[in-house]
């Protein structure tokens, strides 16, 4: 290997790139366009769900539960005269639960003060699962606290001394406290998640549609018929096109913390290392992926289905653990899976390089791997 | 060359008859059209779920009693957990959970076996703020085991409590979830398939073909006929139109076949709704082929028009839940509305009134696409 020919190619490469204004503008634009659109998208915060409430009992109590369920801002009330129409707002998807409040509530509230509790229908909308089932938990701690509320007040009035709004009877008062990430915000978490997207998925779609059109161009052919071996003309691609992208990982960071306040907890030094490294992983799976394929149609339809399973087996979006077997193993056979999962524990709980070294490990057998593959059908195409 | 006033529809029908013969032989093409939908079905029906699963998790039991025994018995019973790894000290525990190795951390307290017997009994969880979504449901589900545990219900039968939940205040809440009894997430995902495919067919095909046939030259040949452009805009969408209702059918027998999951509602209104989104997707497709000038281009502007289609729509995750600003970004996609609509048809059982409104949305949608491309075209044309 001769440091001279790799220094002529590495500017060769970099003028190339730097030369065609599309793609140092998605270069730019695409990696901060997919922080700005995933970052935000996952809230654990319910705020302004729509409820429908069918008021048949039009009663003091009936107006205060309501009013206090739409003080919170969790819920939006909207009111509703008949079933009929509540049931039709359910299907039209217009609220997210519809709470029926009988006619005889208050005369059930005051025999609830004896021991049997006032029925309230819920219809939940089971189409939007997520929302139904956050709208499900808000709503019995709400009805449950307005409820003992009202009828501790009128207990009050009636003195009696038995003491039946203390926390006594079976169950279990449970404190919850989020460590890391004390509001669950989903903002750090998608955050830190975007950079594994970027990074594989976009980084082997570059560098796929760059290397094919560059052979489809026949610089390719020419640049191997210099005395130049085929892993100088590896690494004279990868290093610029890693360069950029350390680059990029730099002004994601920055855009991220600016923009959102999401700065790693741990050291940003070695974010940054580890990504850098983790790009080589992407920039082989690019280059495999255009020697592989005779277009850059199909260089492109080949990295577009490598991205299905990245966006959602990865753990970017959803985890893997909860999916049935065997598809958490397949998980772990994705590079993206095991660098998201190093990228969320160094901003989210700072770890440092000891406790990440399995994760680290993985990372630098995949690296190895792909780079033999990709050196491997590059020297079959010469 | 023929008379200007040649009829329209003969026009657009030459073009379709000459798109379809194209598509017929395009492999690439077919391959999208088959494999796409099958993988999607697999991974939809069978993979993705925000159910938590096998989550692991520490106990910290400060003074091991049956009560504290039963106590995780009981969240073992929830059926979400793994057996807890036991750990002798708070540090311990959170060490682990900053390693990332479990999701929370149950502390039972010293006094709790009294506790629980007396009433008022107080445990804490700590959970992995990193993972916010799965923190926040494991949260619940432990509330929600604690809640309910009774620790006279092993050790004192005899007592024969009558009711087996404990009472929840004064109101006795009566939900029931619609159209979705369980919250199974997986027909939460199959609604919104079809929305997924026709968004990945409609734009990635159009935009590619026309971009191909502009740098092979018979996208000129083509304008040296006496067609009009809005001619060949809509003589290309037909057939494609026709193959998207081919995806529609896959998808919805797929589901159905497959999963158990088949439209509740008209499929009339279900085939109406698709009409404008096709087209209106499909002449994105067409806008993005008037900007691109190579194929890559026309591939990176289609990729991230898809992928945040994909996560501002609310086929993966639920949109009511996103901030401001974001949701109103998300309401200019196309998938947005086509999306509502098929979950008030598929899941609600909605007919066509109650999916006015995002018909409307797509009807104008796809006149402003059309607008857009006339006003691109025509400088070409002139």
């Amino acid at each position: 290997m001769s440091l001279r020919r790799l220094a002529t190619l590495l500017v060769r490469e970099a003028r190339a790139t730097l030369r065609d204004p599309f793609t140092v503008s998605v270069l730019v634009a695409a990696p901060l366009a997919a922080l700005l659109a995933f970052s935000s998208v996952l809230s654990t915060e319910v705020r302004g769900l729509e409820l429908g409430v069918l008021d048949a009992s039009h009663t003091p109590a009936s107006r205060r539960l309501t009013t206090e369920l739409a003080a919170g801002g969790t819920f939006v009330v909207r009111p509703y005269a008949t079933r009929a129409a509540l049931e039709a707002a359910l299907v039209r998807g217009e609220i997210s639960a519809g709470l029926v409040l009988p006619a005889a509530l208050d005369r059930d509230l005051q025999r609830g003060a004896a021991g049997t509790p006032a029925e309230v229908q819920v219809l939940y909308d089971g189409a939007e699962t997520v929302l139904a089932g956050n709208a499900e938990a808000f709503l019995e701690g709400m009805i449950g606290a307005t409820g003992a509320r009202l009828v501790t007040r009128d207990v009050a009035r009636e003195r009696d001394a038995g003491a039946r709004g203390a926390p006594s009877g079976p169950g279990v008062r449970v404190v919850t406290r989020a460590l890391f990430n004390p509001t669950l915000d989903g903002t750090p978490f998608m955050v830190a998640g975007v950079f594994g997207f970027v990074l594989s998925f976009l980084t082997t779609l570059i560098t796929a549609v760059a290397v094919v059109n560059e052979r489809l161009g026949g610089t390719f052919d020419q640049l191997q018929l210099t005395p130049a071996t085929n892993v100088e003309i590896l690494l004279g691609k990868l290093l610029p096109m890693g360069a950029i992208f350390a680059f990029d990982v730099v002004l994601m960071m920055l855009v991220a913390g600016f923009a959102f306040g999401v700065w790693p907890k741990g050291s940003a030094l070695f974010f940054v290392a580890v990504s850098s490294f983790y790009v080589l992983t992407s920039l082989a799976m690019g280059l495999y992926f255009s020697a592989s394929s005779a277009t850059a149609a199909e260089a492109v339809q080949k990295t577009i289905l490598a991205s299905v399973p990245l966006v959602q087996l990865s753990g970017f979006v959803f985890a893997p653990r909860n999916f049935p077997w065997p598809m958490p193993w397949v998980a772990e056979l994705l590079p993206a899976t095991h660098y998201i999962r190093v990228s969320r524990a160094i901003y989210l709980r700072g770890a440092g390089p000891l406790e990440l070294l399995p994760e680290l490990g993985m990372l630098v057998v995949f690296a190895g791997v792909l780079v033999a593959v990709a050196l491997r059908s590059l020297a079959r195409r010469a | 060359m023929k008379a200007a006033g040649s009829s329209f529809v003969s026009n657009v029908l030459a073009m379709a008859f000459r798109e379809g013969s194209v598509l017929r032989h395009d492999r690439a093409f077919l391959g999208v059209v088959t494999a796409q939908p099958v993988m999607m079905l697999l991974l939809m029906g069978f993979v993705l779920s925000n159910e938590p699963r096998d989550v692991p998790w520490l106990v910290l039991d400060q003074r091991p009693t049956p009560a504290s025994r039963a106590l995780v018995q009981d969240v073992l019973a929830t059926g979400y957990f793994l057996p807890p790894r036991p750990v002798t000290s708070r540090a311990r525990g959170e060490a682990a959970l900053a390693r990332g190795e479990a999701l929370a951390l149950l502390v039972v307290p010293r006094d709790f076996e009294r506790d629980a017997y007396r009433g008022g009994a107080e445990v804490q969880v700590l959970l992995d703020g990193a993972d916010p979504l799965s923190a926040a449901r494991v949260g619940g589900i432990l509330r929600a085991a604690a809640a309910s545990f009774d620790p006279t219900r092993r050790a004192l039968p005899a007592r024969g409590r009558a009711s087996p939940a404990p009472p929840r205040g004064p109101f006795d809440l009566r939900g029931r979830f619609w159209f979705n009894a369980t919250l199974d997430d997986r027909d939460f995902f199959l609604a919104g398939l079809a929305g997924m495919l026709l968004t990945n067919l409609c734009l990635s095909v159009t935009s590619l073909g026309l971009v191909g046939e502009r740098e092979s030259g018979t996208y000129e040949q083509t304008l040296a006929l006496p067609t009009r452009p809005l001619e060949m805009v809509i003589g290309k969408l037909v057939p494609h139109a026709i193959v998207s209702y081919g995806v529609l059918a896959i998808a919805l027998l797929g589901a159905g076949l497959g999963f158990g999951v088949w439209p509740r509602g008209s499929v009339l209104a279900l085939l109406v709704l698709t009409l404008p989104f096709v087209f209106g997707s499909l002449a994105i497709g067409v806008f993005v082929s008037t900007l691109a000038r190579t194929s890559a281009q026309a591939v990176f502007i289609t990729v991230f028009f898809i992928l945040p289609s994909f996560v501002l729509s609310g086929v993966l995750l639920p949109y009511q839940l996103m901030p401001d600003g974001v949701r109103q970004v998300g309401a200019l996609l196309p998938l947005r509305w086509y999306q509502i609509g098929l979950r008030r048809i598929v899941s609600r059982g909605g007919g066509l009134d109650d999916v006015a409104v995002p018909l409307l949305a797509l009807v104008l949608f796809f006149a402003v696409m059309l607008a857009l491309i006339r006003w691109r075209l025509k400088p070409r044309l002139a």
